[in-house]
């Protein structure tokens, strides 16, 4: 455990407190620990074909999402503002929403093994979250009051809906093909109807697009109203519209031209491992998002 | 004084026996008083079904005596000769508290694990308990039973899953819809097999049913028993749009539905799931339909197999419900509070217990 610390702490840069017990991002590796637990009972779960009423993983995430709130508290105290000023607490934000709809949603009984499907990610993300370097000072960080963070806070609630889409859309996949295949499973197994699901992935779309589209204009309209220098074609900037898009396509497609079923579910996994795999990047390359 | 059983079952004594023996539900008050104002038992429940006959009771005189009385009591009722007496299985505990343990929980059924039965003790233990037939010790091991049952319910997989051909195509339906209240079923083909499939539909709250058949006026019979409407045969293909399940079971000695005229309905229904039980034989449905988006076909093989993969594991399931019975049978009888001292305390009245 010292040997984590050290290597968490070994960055002399870092401008945020330390990785230990009682840091923020100590409560925020323990959660990540407890996300952990839960991908190794999902992966059980996957193996027994999610056919014994799921309880386990709920309190597993219910447990871990305490921690992760106390780890957000502490560093918006510090802060005295909403953390999502750099990387690591972006992710962390998107992965505390991702966690909080997935609560909210698991009241239902049906919904609970969407916990199974969410917890590899919210660990894999997790751990990415934990690397040193991307907790450093964001290049606005002097400028994030008022609206800039709720820009920020809006796009990140977003991409935690289009997170339990994709998860969403995982387990209609899931379902789908052991109905496809006419397997037993497909009766014994308590994973909700897969027209549940499919509501479930269009409805959690839109309401990430709602607050996409808010998170983006107040971005734009903020940028303008603090004539801070910006260019149009900023990393971050070309890619959020790219994003944008993306979803706007992907909802018009399942609303206007009857993209259904195994397309929407595809779709919402597909954007969302994108959004995962260059939001990092982007924001690096950005001028106005990256660390200066 | 312990808890007594005795009667017979589908496993024991064929139909005609049974049915000589069966109580109606009007007369089993009668019989109770009976029973009870004959010494054979101080509390007692006859649970009478289609496939069962018992008496559970608890008597003060020693167990082999009443289970002999209740054999008797079981053979006069039912007018045999007195040999059939013998014929009447009889057990006292521990065996009697696991068999009504069993019979709760659908493991002493016909078909394993099924539900019905728990509903039909339970009717059973009402009526006795309504007109005082029933005291602290048969109440006790009666909602100790119905809760072995809830527990087994949960906690096993003996009563998942469907082990009907019908069923099973009702609990795909319900893996596919978000609520089966709101589809409608097109049946193809006005036969039994068709009637019974969508009556299972219905029974599990399908909107609306609509039959199509050759001969027109067979549709409209069909559909005024199962309360839907019939259309013309040739329109079947127009039908198919709006609805969500297609059952088919026609003699048609050619597919009915091939995979390009579904997929031109498939596109002019959005594509919205559709889900096609092909019960026929020959078959009605192309079997490379299902490799179209959105729907789900089954043909009666496809189903039987999910019916009989559920049957096996309800029997693999046996051994952790039997595990269950005993536990919870045992802890029940060694209970302090159905020692004879304490239950001779409780028969005491208040004042003389001063």
């Amino acid at each position: 455990m010292t040997e984590i610390y050290r290597l968490l702490n070994r960055h002399s840069s870092l401008i945020y407190p330390r990785v230990n017990v009682v840091s923020d991002r100590g409560y925020f590796a323990v959660a990540v620990a407890i996300y952990g637990l839960a991908s190794i009972y999902a992966f059980f779960l996957w193996r027994r074909g999610f056919l014994r009423e799921e309880r386990v993983s709920y309190v597993l995430l219910a447990c871990a999402l305490g921690f992760h709130t106390v780890a957000m508290l502490k560093r918006g105290f510090t802060l005295s503002r909403c953390p999502v000023n750099n990387l690591y607490e972006a992710i962390a934000f998107v992965l505390w929403t991702i966690t909080a709809i997935y609560l909210v949603l698991g009241l239902w009984r049906r919904f609970r093994f969407l916990g199974a499907f969410a917890s590899p990610v919210l660990f894999g993300v997790g751990v990415f979250a934990l690397f040193p370097e991307l907790d450093q000072r964001g290049a606005d960080a002097d400028l994030a009051r008022g609206w800039s963070s709720v820009h920020a806070a809006l796009i990140l609630l977003a991409y935690g809906a289009f997170g339990l889409a994709s998860v969403a859309g995982a387990m209609y996949l899931t379902q789908e093909r052991e109905l496809k295949l006419r397997k037993v499973r497909a009766v014994l197994n308590l994973l909700p109807p897969i027209g549940r699901l499919e509501l479930t992935v269009g409805r959690l779309l839109m309401i990430g697009f709602a607050l996409l589209t808010v998170g983006l204009s107040l971005g734009a309209y903020n940028l303008h109203a603090e004539g801070r220098p910006y260019s149009v074609w900023d990393a971050k900037i070309l890619w959020s519209v790219l994003v944008w898009v993306i979803y706007l396509g992907l909802l018009v497609m399942h609303l206007r031209f009857a993209h259904r079923g195994r397309r929407i579910a595809l779709g919402a996994v597909a954007s969302f491992a994108f959004v995962l795999l260059t939001f990092w990047g982007t924001n690096l390359l950005s001028a106005i998002h990256g660390p200066p | 004084m312990p808890l007594l059983v005795a009667g017979l079952n589908h496993r024991t004594a064929p139909i005609e026996m049974r049915e000589r023996f069966a109580f109606a539900e009007a007369a089993l008050p009668e019989a109770l008083t009976r029973l009870r104002s004959g010494g054979l038992a101080e509390e007692a429940v006859i649970v009478s079904t289609c496939n069962r006959v018992e008496i559970y009771a608890w008597s003060a005189a020693e167990a082999a005596s009443s289970l002999d009385g209740l054999r008797q009591f079981l053979a006069d009722h039912g007018g045999g000769p007195s040999w059939v007496s013998q014929e009447v299985y009889g057990w006292s505990e521990p065996q009697s508290v696991e068999h009504l343990f069993r019979v709760v929980s659908g493991l002493d059924s016909m078909v394993l694990g099924e539900t019905e039965v728990l509903g039909q003790v339970k009717k059973a233990y009402d009526i006795a308990l309504r007109h005082r037939h029933t005291g602290w010790r048969l109440n006790k091991v009666f909602q100790r039973a119905f809760n072995v049952a809830k527990q087994i319910r949960t906690e096993t997989f003996i009563q998942r899953g469907s082990v009907s051909v019908g069923s099973v195509a009702v609990d795909l339906a319900e893996k596919i819809f978000d609520a089966l209240g709101g589809c409608s079923v097109l049946v193809l083909g006005a036969g039994d097999t068709s009637e019974k499939a969508a009556r299972a539909f219905l029974s599990r709250g399908a909107r609306e049913v609509v039959v199509a058949n050759r001969t027109l006026a067979r549709a409209e019979l069909l559909a005024s028993e199962l309360g839907g409407r019939a259309v013309p045969f040739d329109r079947w293909s127009e039908v198919a749009e709006a609805v969500d399940i297609l059952l088919s079971s026609t003699a048609a000695s050619e597919y009915l539905v091939n995979t390009a005229g579904l997929e031109s309905i498939m596109k002019r229904r959005q594509y919205r799931p559709l889900l096609m039980v092909d019960i026929a034989v020959p078959r009605n449905i192309d079997p490379a339909v299902s490799y179209l988006e959105n729907v789900y076909l089954y043909n009666v093989d496809d189903l039987q197999a999910i019916a009989d993969d559920c049957m096996q594991r309800r029997r693999e399931e046996l051994h952790h419900c039997e595990t269950i019975i005993r536990d919870r049978a045992a802890a029940l009888l060694a209970d302090p509070r159905r020692h004879p001292w304490v239950s001779q305390a409780r028969q005491q009245p208040l004042d003389s217990r001063v």
